[in-house]
């Protein structure tokens, strides 16, 4: 049986910045927020399933800016990720054109804490660019890959959950790999725009 | 891409993975500060890994997200009105059961021979009888409480007399000296069974039974106060009620 329990921002954090028990904390921050964002978006024009999306783009925005060292601990997690919520769905609203100037006038009067990190959430159809030129990575490579850069194993534990013959060939497949989707990106360059500022913000 | 150093591509792959030593760290590093092409061919990297990670964070996410929907959104069974009251009825009784076997288990584990002795026993009196003027020693004393002399003048009397015995008995079990009262009740039940008579003997009976109880013979005391409640006849017939026989039976069973 799974042990729900609720972490304090501190531990939240740290293994985020560690990547240690990722799927504990993500279900954590889930439990915590889940309803709380989603009953904004719902109150501001949006349905369930934008909210549902904006959650998960919201998440994925927070935990990428704790890795990057950009969640400074100056808020809580929650009113950061309130923040957060809020400014991706406005960003949503105006980009479909139908932002109400009664939610622009609420906007200003809320204290911007993520505007220095505007950039990486801003950017809605470069990360979906982004997902999609993965995705266009045939299976293998996508596998070595994840298995490389996301899941931090070793070329002996992906050797284990693979049929090649060592690991040298391994470290040879992903590197062909990674070549290959270093190409895709940079044919697109504002793709490389986007990348940019994941990694610097 | 830079191709002026051979295996340089290699080398800037490593440095991705943290594959180098940190001497050609060093190394690398100075040559990526110095060569701006190189820096963006090392750029280039980073951003290719940036995207593999948003990737399976993304893929992450959605993962549990189907998992967190499911969790958070399980449908809460309406129940009907029927089965409401039901429920609320079965939970009122289950309530009240618990109530009367708290209420009984409290009775059985809290009987003790001494609240069914103390429930029960009244010390004997002595009739006042009109008009007679001389009492018995025995009987002076008894009725001054004097118990141990009461004791002392049965022992000392030269010939046996049931009146003495039961007077002993009764004062030997205010005196708590249980052994003797029974001793002393026997005989009078005795005595009247040789002599085919009856004097004090439904007394002595009852307060002999009460004796046994004290001294936890409950099969005995059982024994008599079912022989006591079905004589009608019997002086304490209608003190033996089925609450006290039960009581003394169920502490027999602990």
């Amino acid at each position: 049986m799974e042990v729900i329990r609720n972490f304090p921002d501190s531990e939240l954090v740290a293994n985020i910045r560690s990547g240690q028990r990722m799927e504990d904390t993500i279900k954590a921050i889930y439990r915590g927020h889940f309803e709380g964002l989603c009953w904004y978006v719902m109150n501001n024009s949006g349905s369930r399933q934008d909210a549902e999306d904006i959650f998960q783009e919201v998440l994925v925005s927070f935990i990428e800016l704790v890795q990057q060292d950009k969640f400074r601990g100056e808020s809580t997690v929650k009113t950061f990720l309130y923040s957060l919520n809020r400014y991706t769905w406005l960003n949503e609203l105006k980009r479909r054109g139908r932002a109400l100037a009664r939610e622009e006038k609420y906007e200003k009067g809320q204290v911007h804490i993520e505007m220095d990190a505007g950039h990486t959430i801003a950017d809605r159809e470069g990360k979906a660019e982004v997902l999609k030129v993965v995705a266009d990575l045939g299976d293998t490579c996508k596998k070595i890959l994840l298995l490389f850069y996301y899941e931090n194993l070793s070329m002996k534990e992906i050797l284990d959950q693979t049929d090649y013959e060592s690991e040298q060939v391994v470290r040879n497949k992903k590197y062909k790999c990674l070549k290959q989707l270093e190409q895709m990106v940079n044919a697109n360059p504002a793709l490389r725009e986007t990348l940019k500022n994941l990694i610097h913000g | 891409m830079d191709n002026s150093t051979p295996g340089m591509d290699e080398k800037l792959v490593s440095l991705l993975d943290g594959d180098l030593s940190p001497e050609e760290r060093m190394t690398v590093e100075q040559q990526l500060a110095g060569n701006a092409l190189l820096q963006q061919q090392y750029d280039s990297l980073l951003a290719t890994k940036a995207a593999i990670r948003h990737f399976g964070l993304q893929q992450q996410v959605g993962a549990i997200h189907s998992q967190m929907m499911a969790e958070l959104n399980a449908p809460v069974r309406k129940i009907s009105p029927v089965r409401k009251m039901i429920r609320y009825t079965s939970a009122v009784a289950a309530g009240i059961l618990i109530l009367v076997a708290g209420f009984f288990a409290y009775q059985y584990f809290s009987l003790t021979p001494e609240k069914v002795f103390s429930a029960n026993y009244q010390p004997y009196e002595l009739n006042t009888s009109r008009g007679t003027t001389t009492n018995s020693l025995i009987e002076e004393a008894f009725r001054q409480k004097k118990y141990e002399e009461v004791i002392r003048l049965r022992d000392a009397a030269t010939e046996p007399n049931i009146k003495n015995d039961f007077l002993a008995g009764a004062a030997a079990l205010e005196l708590n000296n249980l052994s003797l009262a029974r001793q002393r009740f026997a005989s009078v039940i005795e005595q009247n069974k040789t002599a085919n008579t009856m004097v004090l003997n439904d007394e002595a009976e009852y307060y002999l039974a009460l004796t046994q109880i004290r001294q936890k013979d409950f099969a005995a005391a059982v024994m008599l106060l079912e022989k006591i409640q079905q004589d009608s006849g019997h002086t304490y017939s209608a003190k033996v009620k089925n609450g006290l026989l039960n009581d003394v039976r169920k502490l027999s069973e602990q």
